[in-house]
């Protein structure tokens, strides 16, 4: 099981390793997006301003990071299919992705303070919270990418399909890093943050659940 | 499901509840409050919609379930045209909450948290049927849809539960200002009110055995 799992894991880390240009890509995704928005926002930011502009840039990285997730695999399926248990591709999938994402946004939180300034108010709260919506967002988006890859159009249908299901997540995530932000403490978001664990807990434990389905289709 | 598409004394039932609600909704005495007026009678007309579309969308959540676990087309039929009548529920709901919010709010749209939550959970079910069009197996149609609508009611539950109440809303009963209950001293609107929610969901659900029906015939023809 567990040698599966982390044969899983480093063979999608080889294929990016292999052709670079998905991550070489992305990277330079994340700097023109966030040069872009710091010359269309420069004079009028705001800590709150800062904070939805830096979520808004959070959920196109994630979703154009993880799109590829199963796209890529469709030439692999029918050999997966006979030598490993869907769960274990699927938890395989979350982690790899859930690492990529916190990966992508360490280096999107750095180039970000870098134009447009450094969070304020406390950082390990901060962090928390950042941590928890981003693998929320991967998560989620993992699941909607294998349900995508199914369709014709599968750059399109991850857009339609994700946006909608990602807003909770990405409501409270906003919402808790402005307390933050305005210099909350733990107590002023500990509701927040638990709604937005079980969310997170809710999408893992119906992505495993589901993921078998939409797999052996 | 089957035993609504085998009975219709509930249709009855929804008959009559219905003209009792148009009778009462629009004849009794309501209590009357500033602002809202006479438009309070909204209660038995709007926020049935809202009630008939999540119990519309639980049944396609729940044929989606058991679609997954037999197999059998029935059950992937049921399950979107169930969640297309809640659409059409939640549509309305919609349209008589701007309408509402025209004469109280002094605006169709206030982007209030619930206004936006409804339009956010429309727009799901709107992906989900984006979806079921995209693709061209029918085996595969069903599975997909049915994975993606129980993980899209996943999102949907806390959408329309918690976020709502985490900010203030200008909905009655929420942000301060007084709710229903503390209108309804004699418990005039109750009386009403919960037959409607019956009523309303009564006949959505049967629009949507029409539908299945419907369905259900083409599909034979077509075999």
């Amino acid at each position: 099981m567990l040698r599966q799992l982390t044969w899983l894991i480093y063979k999608d880390i080889q294929i990016d390793w292999r052709s670079k240009y998905p991550f070489a890509g992305i990277l330079l995704y994340i700097t023109s997006l966030i040069i872009t928005s710091y010359l269309s926002f420069t004079g009028m930011i705001n800590s709150e301003t800062w904070n939805a502009l830096f979520w808004i840039i959070l959920l196109f990285i994630s979703i154009n990071a993880v799109a590829k997730s199963f796209s890529q695999e469709t030439d692999r399926t029918l050999y997966y299919f006979q030598l490993i248990k869907p769960e274990l591709i699927i938890i395989a999938k979350l982690l790899y992705y859930g690492l990529y994402q916190l990966l992508l946004v360490g280096l999107a939180l750095l180039v970000f303070s870098l134009f447009l300034g450094a969070p304020t108010g406390d950082f390990s709260l901060f962090f928390s919270n950042l941590i928890l919506g981003s693998l929320g967002l991967s998560c989620a988006f993992t699941m909607i990418s294998s349900i995508s890859s199914k369709t014709n159009n599968n750059s399109v249908m991850m857009a339609i399909l994700g946006f909608p299901v990602i807003i909770p997540i990405l409501i409270l995530a906003i919402s808790n890093s402005k307390i933050i932000i305005l210099g909350g403490s733990l107590e002023d978001i500990r509701d927040n943050l638990l709604t937005l664990l079980s969310v997170n807990m809710i999408i893992i434990a119906l992505s495993y659940i589901l993921f078998p389905f939409t797999w052996k289709s | 499901m089957k035993y609504l598409l085998k009975t219709d004394w509930w249709k009855w039932l929804a008959i009559a509840l219905l003209t009792y609600v148009f009778i009462g909704g629009l004849m009794f005495k309501v209590p009357s409050l500033p602002i809202l007026n006479e438009t309070i009678r909204v209660l038995h007309f709007h926020v049935p919609m809202w009630f008939g579309m999540l119990f519309l969308f639980l049944a396609s959540v729940i044929q989606s379930i058991r679609y997954l676990s037999s197999n059998k087309v029935e059950q992937d039929i049921m399950s979107s045209q169930l969640a297309t009548v809640g659409v059409l529920f939640g549509i309305l709901g919609m349209l008589t909450g701007m309408f509402w919010a025209t004469f109280t709010w002094g605006e169709p749209w206030s982007s209030d948290p619930k206004q936006n939550a409804s339009a956010i959970g429309l727009l799901i079910y709107f992906a989900y049927f984006v979806l079921r069009g995209s693709i061209s197996d029918e085996q595969q149609r069903a599975k997909i849809s049915a994975v993606y609508n129980i993980f899209a009611f996943a999102a949907l539950v806390p959408l329309l539960f918690i976020l709502p109440r985490m900010t203030d809303s200008l909905h009655p009963g929420n942000g301060g200002n007084p709710g229903f209950n503390a209108y309804d001293l004699d418990s005039n609107l109750r009386l009403v009110f919960y037959p409607a929610v019956l009523g309303w969901t009564l006949l959505g659900f049967w629009i949507a055995t029409i539908k299945i029906r419907l369905k259900l015939i083409k599909q034979k023809i077509d075999d």
